[in-house]
């Protein structure tokens, strides 16, 4: 059982019970650890429903029976494992969009709760009282929080952390998750976020203000001298890479601002083009140039690409700040057409500070801009404030009023889709499954359109990174404005992103390892021998189970898809002027591809997969 | 033919320049004619080989966006088209 603690704890609000049992290593062995294990047990969990005669389609995503997990998995918190710094949270249901909700984050709080002796916490219920989970040193105890419910990220740590008296991460949510605005994030270490899916309006829902972990436990290496070997193999590949090595180190994701706008594929004003010639007044170059301090790196990181920033003067001073990065400095800025970096940094501040995932924050934005624009928001509604497109004033007010919804700040804290809905203009929503896209444009990179199309959780492009190929040339240069070949670029991405956050480490060291590498690590760790085919077999039976899951709430093949916009209306300008995305094909190879008929797993393909 | 070829992240700091108007033939020209305002060295950036006749893999290379790597035909310009390079980069 090395590379595990061998033990999960089970904490349930509404009885006010906290259990620990050993994590199971039979599903571990078939799913890892991290995501795949909370899916597994997630499934579990809705088949125990539906025999008690609860339907998954009932399920409320803010109500008592949704349950959240928090997992690691065999690489969290191994010294000598690249990246190995990170953690994943689940839940049944994202209260966003209904499907399964998932999110990743960085920092340190996932291998403190490994030091702290537990593989993941599942979180079952819903507290009367605000209430936070301290997990130290082998033991967990509810407590109350009534006296820091309302409080902010940054003050709820400093004070748990404080109450904690000893070293400790926190994990929490601030007053968003609070007041349950559907994208509302969980935050930890200050800047770290487990960003997508509207995770912290579940804990919110909870009534769970925050989980601290700490503990001078350590996991295990099964095989000692030859994990040495290949973990000393692996950070050298890492560290040679011109990307992982240098690129990354030095500007950060920010520099991709330039590229993705260089391929016309940088979305602009809610998509209404993918170039724009002011761009660069927001890269990670000009990040770099005026307001970068330093970078700050999640635990064990050799890469660090996370930055350090300060506005030193003006009305969006702000002394100390993290990030932004790319995709909070395009949604904050590019989508909503605020091109001054300050506002941006303060505004990304303001997410981090109040618990709002900054894509959403800033898409829902950009939406409204839109909507405003084009005549649907009557000024009754928007109580004197000034809607338009690169309003950095407006742009920091909203974040603001999402997150206590107030005033137009209640429309906001739905979600760019409920928005649209509510003002007569569907399409004007940017989100698949009701989770807004992020910062590419499929229009030119059609590979990622079948990603965002087909992710579980919704538009999301981290579940199976095709830019890296189309865009990056990584591992290898594929064209991005054709469809050939890209169904199974998108499978293999999606599979092996399942290993990575199963493992649980960093996404950003699949530009220098892959899946050999993979097997190479987590066999001496683990103990188990583990070729890359039999990785790849278990990220796509963790993508089947979860495919499985999402089914049972109704998803199909018909929500595999994406905003009208990008399927009819072509580019206006740019490298991938005149194209749209031609979705319907790339999806009936994938699917083939995947064993699935309309967007569902075949029976055939479950038991090939030992899928229950 | 009047062109514009922009440089990124650390090409830009190397050279302190984010951009620069050639009058180039061709478009290997191109990265020539930038060589004689940005320094001899600078061929070395694009081109792989000491007979500078290869571009080099990992640079990212584009006119008017796309990459060179997907163009197969032969690359030709014409006035006012912008070449861009790329050191290796990427992100999330
Ligand atoms: S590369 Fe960046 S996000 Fe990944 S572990 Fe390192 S600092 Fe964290």
């Amino acid at each position: 059982m090395k590379g595990y603690t061998g033990k999960t704890l089970f904490v349930n609000l509404s009885d006010g019970t906290v259990k620990t049992r050993p994590t199971d290593m039979e599903i571990a062995r078939k799913y890892l650890g991290g995501k795949g294990y909370a899916v597994r047990l997630l499934y579990d969990y809705l088949i125990d429903y539906e025999k008690k005669g609860i339907a998954a389609r009932d399920i409320n995503p803010l109500g008592e029976e949704n349950v959240l997990i928090f997992a690691t998995g065999p690489a969290t918190g191994i010294v000598g494992f690249p990246e190995s710094g990170r953690y994943h949270v689940m839940a049944l249901r994202s209260p966003l969009t209904g499907s399964i909700a998932s999110a990743n984050s960085g920092g340190r709080w996932g291998p403190f709760l490994k030091f702290a002796g537990f593989d993941a916490i599942i979180i079952e219920g819903k507290s009367e009282e605000p209430v936070y989970l301290e997990v130290l040193d082998g033991t967990a105890e509810i407590r109350c929080a009534k006296d820091i419910w309302g409080k902010n990220v940054f003050e709820t740590e400093k004070i748990l952390k404080k109450r904690a008296g000893r070293r400790c991460s926190v994990a929490c949510i601030g007053p968003a998750g609070e007041n349950q605005v559907l994208f509302a994030c969980i935050m930890n270490d200050e800047h770290r976020a487990a960003g997508r899916t509207g995770v912290g309006a579940i804990m919110g829902s909870k009534k769970l203000k925050a989980i601290v972990v700490g503990g001078d436990s350590r996991p295990e290496v099964a095989k000692p001298d030859e994990f040495e070997e290949v973990s000393k193999e692996a950070i050298n590949k890492i560290r040679n890479n011109p990307v992982t090595g240098e690129g990354l180190p030095k500007y950060g994701t920010a520099i991709l601002v330039n590229i993705i706008n260089n391929a016309g594929i940088l979305p602009y004003k809610n998509w209404q083009t993918g170039y724009n010639d002011k761009a660069d007044e927001i890269s990670g170059e000009t990040l770099a140039e005026k307001y970068l301090t330093k970078n700050r790196a999640c635990w064990g990181c050799q890469i660090g690409c996370g930055r350090v920033t300060a506005v030193k003067e003006g009305c969006f001073q702000i002394l100390y700040s993290e990030g932004p990065e790319y995709e909070s400095i395009w949604a904050l800025g590019n989508t909503t057409g605020v091109m001054q970096l300050d506002a941006i940094i303060k505004a990304n501040h303001l997410c981090d500070e109040l618990g709002l995932d900054t894509i959403s924050m800033g898409s829902t934005i950009a939406a409204a801009m839109e909507l405003r624009e084009k005549g649907y928001i009557p000024d009754e509604v928007l109580e004197g404030l000034d809607l338009r497109f690169g309003n950095a004033t407006v742009l920091v007010e909203l974040i603001w009023r999402t997150a206590y919804k107030a005033g137009f700040g209640r429309y906001l804290a739905l979600g760019s889709k409920r928005l649209a809905e509510i003002f007569g203009a569907p399409d004007l929503s940017m989100s698949v499954k009701g989770l807004e896209l992020p910062a590419y444009d499929p229009r030119g990179a059609k590979g990622i359109g079948l990603t965002y199309a087909t992710a579980n959780r919704g538009g999301c492009h981290v579940t199976g990174y095709t830019i890296s190929p189309e865009i990056l040339g990584l591992p290898e240069k594929i064209d991005p404005l054709t469809i050939e070949g890209k169904a199974k670029w998108v499978k293999a991405f999606q599979d092996f992103t399942c290993v990575v956050n199963s493992a649980v480490n960093c996404l950003f060291t699949t530009f220098a390892l892959g899946a050999e590498d993979y097997a190479a690590l987590l066999s001496p760790v683990t103990g188990w021998d583990m070729s890359a085919e039999d990785l790849m077999k278990i990220g796509e039976r963790i993508y089947n189970l979860e495919r499985v899951i999402i089914s049972k709430y109704g998803f199909d093949g018909k929500d595999d898809s994406l905003p009208k916009r990008l399927l009819t209306e072509p580019m206006p300008e740019g490298a991938a002027r005149g194209h749209v995305v031609e979705l319907e094909k790339m999806k009936e190879e994938y699917y083939k591809l995947r064993g699935w008929v309309n967007g569902v797993p075949t029976e055939e393909k479950l038991k090939e997969l030992e899928i229950p | 033919m009047k062109v514009r070829i922009k440089l990124f992240a650390t090409l830009r700091e190397k050279y302190g320049k984010k951009e620069l108007a050639v009058d180039a033939e061709d478009f290997r020209d191109v990265f020539y004619k930038a060589s004689e305002v940005l320094g001899k060295e600078f061929l070395k950036e694009v081109f792989q080989n000491r007979e500078l006749k290869e571009f080099r893999d990992d640079r990212i290379i584009t006119i008017n966006g796309r990459n060179i790597k997907d163009i197969k035909d032969e690359i030709r310009i014409k006035e006012g088209d912008v070449i861009a390079v790329f050191p290796p980069v990427a992100g999330g």
